[in-house]
């Protein structure tokens, strides 16, 4: 019951904002999908991946041609995207299978990620190539998302059910063989659990949780194009897990929370927004190199992270 | 004859590829670290040379001289300021942290610059050499021999020479190292400085050829990782021949597929070589090093 009290809470935000404040913490809950769903590949997994932007695409993609080709409404869009970003989280990582781990996983990763982006650019006919793609107006179940509140309202839910649903899963089985994987894959292997599969599950998870976050950011920001899913975009992801604390649910959240409105100080300076996120990756590693959840719990040790681990 | 002048344009950019490869490899042999912010290294060897030589105006030479020994001080103090402060962390957090300081570097550049492309002079600017009906360009050809010597130096002192032996056992063993007296510590900062200064100097030689912007760092970061996949992880002779079949292969598809294909050419060669032989054409070793 602990878990729902934030979500509840939170339904009151629009008593107080106003239509740019509501459209950041719209921003924000995109990003605490992005962020949970890297989280579970980078801090849960313990593997580098820098697919997390190709997946993020995929999804918002996946959603905009449905939209905007196909006319279906944003709530018949949000499963499709997540089964898109899953499929490509697992052709980013099925050379796992093949005993493919650490660095060389993480190159592919890179090299899939630039390849996807390579195809929005060239895939004019689906994608609209650099201009990209006008996401139409949409619906959930009847009612119009026309306004940033209503847009919230839909967007909590999602996200409420998304987290809640990974919080469970991070609790039962699979959830800790995919942390057991981050701590000793040899032990994990020798307790006959299947090592290369689980890795491919969590970043097919990953990819439906950071899958169905671009489908949020498709309706929210109403235009995909491929500079959206950049190597700008990746730092951010990275800052926002490792602001967070790698490994946490309650960090990811944070992480997003945080860091979603800097970029929007930053326009006008080109430059600024990579020095500061480069500068922010490095002072977090040095000095807090468990973020901001750790923080918190060392303030408020309910909160703590059951798989918080020491060192 | 088309295929082979194809070739022979693809070669230099292949060299550079080597290059690249090579310093990359270096680090990871050496430290265990995979630098993702080297391709950063290599785009501030050219910054700095175009700083010099179109701004303050030195001749190309001083330049790139001051390029490399700038970029050979970054190396260390990454090394010895940055990285070897988190050994104690998860190994994650090295790639974490190189991602970190590539993203400001880039951002640096950024700022000096803004979004334009820039033309530097072509200082490398000798006249073609004709073979039959090959022409081969005097800039490659200057970047090939440069690259020659470096690696014949490479390979000379790493495979032959007392220090060589050195760098060798603490690639092996950094504890046995350790036992015997070298000072690992040190080692590490050297050997980061010398992969960002045999970086940069990739950087350096494709500055007067090509158009600099801040994000060509990402752009070289794969084409070494291309090359070092196709050559064999961690190999050394397999990175420089890794790079050289990459700027051929680059060349090749441009010329008999499209030219849209040159761009993803290094994308398709690592996710193929890691789906069909991930030790690569040279490599015996396992996949898996962590």
């Amino acid at each position: 019951m602990k878990f729902y009290l934030v979500p509840i809470l939170a339904t009151a935000i629009p008593l107080f904002a106003n239509a740019y404040i509501q459209f950041m913490v719209n921003l924000m809950l995109v990003y605490v999908l992005v962020t949970v769903g890297f989280n579970l590949v980078l801090g849960n997994l313990g593997q580098l991946a820098f697919a997390n932007t190709a997946l993020f695409g995929i999804g918002a993609y996946a959603a905009a041609m449905l939209m905007a080709h196909a006319g279906w409404p944003f709530w018949a869009v949000i499963v499709p995207a997540g089964l898109a970003g899953a499929a490509a989280g697992f052709l980013a990582s099925v050379s796992a299978l093949r005993g493919i781990r650490v660095y060389y996983l993480a190159i592919i990763t890179l090299a899939f990620g630039e390849l996807l982006r390579w195809l929005y650019i060239h895939g004019e006919r689906a994608t609209g190539g650099t201009d990209g793609l006008a996401v139409p107006q949409s619906s959930f179940f009847g009612v119009a998302l026309d306004s940033e509140t209503a847009r919230f309202y839909v967007f909590l839910v999602i996200v409420t059910l998304v987290v809640k649903g990974i919080s469970n899963l991070m609790h039962s089985r699979i959830g800790r063989a995919i942390v057991a994987i981050r701590d000793n894959e040899l032990a994990t292997a020798s307790l006959a659990i299947p090592t290369g599969r689980t890795i491919v599950l969590a970043f097919v998870l990953s990819g439906f949780v950071v899958g169905v976050g671009g489908a949020m950011f498709a309706l929210l920001i109403g235009r995909v194009i491929p500079e959206s899913f950049g190597l700008i975009e990746l730092i951010l992801h990275f800052a926002m897990v490792l602001v967070g604390g790698f490994g946490s649910l309650l960090g990811s959240v944070l992480g997003a929370v945080a860091l979603t409105a800097l970029p929007e100080y930053f326009r006008g300076f080109p430059g600024l927004y990579e020095m500061f996120f480069g500068a922010l990756v490095i002072v977090f590693l040095l000095v807090q190199p468990r973020g901001l959840s750790a923080l918190v719990a060392h303030w408020w040790p309910a909160l703590r992270d059951r798989y918080y681990r020491e060192g | 004859m088309f295929a082979l002048q194809l070739a022979l344009s693809g070669f230099a950019q292949g060299a550079i590829y080597a290059l690249v490869a090579l310093s990359l490899c270096l680090v990871y042999r050496s430290t265990t670290v995979v630098n993702f912010g080297h391709g950063d290294l290599v785009m501030a060897g050219a910054f700095v040379v175009y700083l010099m030589v179109v701004l303050a105006g030195a001749p190309f030479l001083i330049s790139a001289f001051l390029a490399i020994v700038l970029l050979f001080a970054l190396g260390v103090l990454i090394e010895l300021g940055l990285i070897e402060r988190i050994k104690a962390g998860p190994h994650i957090g090295f790639a974490l942290m190189c991602i970190g300081f590539g993203y400001v570097l880039r951002g640096i550049a950024r700022a000096g610059w803004g979004r334009e492309v820039l033309p530097m002079p072509r200082v490398l600017d000798f006249p073609p050499l004709l073979v039959g009906e090959l022409v081969v360009a005097g800039d490659s050809l200057a970047i090939c021999a440069t690259i020659a010597v470096l690696l014949v130096a490479f390979f000379v002192l790493f495979y032959r020479t007392r220090t060589g032996r050195v760098m060798q056992a603490v690639c092996q063993s950094e504890r046995g190292a350790g036992l015997v007296g070298i000072n690992v510590r040190a080692f590490h900062g050297v050997m980061w400085g010398t992969g960002a200064a045999l970086g940069a100097a990739g950087g350096v030689l494709i500055a007067p050829i090509t158009l600099l912007h801040p994000g060509l760092g990402a752009t070289f970061l794969i084409k070494g990782f291309a090359a070092m996949t196709l050559g064999g992880f961690g190999s050394f002779g397999g990175a420089v021949a890794g790079g050289l079949i990459l700027g051929v292969a680059e060349q090749l598809v441009g010329g008999y597929l499209s030219t849209k294909l040159i761009d993803i050419t290094a994308y398709l060669v690592i996710i193929l070589v890691l789906a069909l032989r991930p030790s690569g054409l040279f490599g015996t070793t396992v996949a898996e090093r962590a």
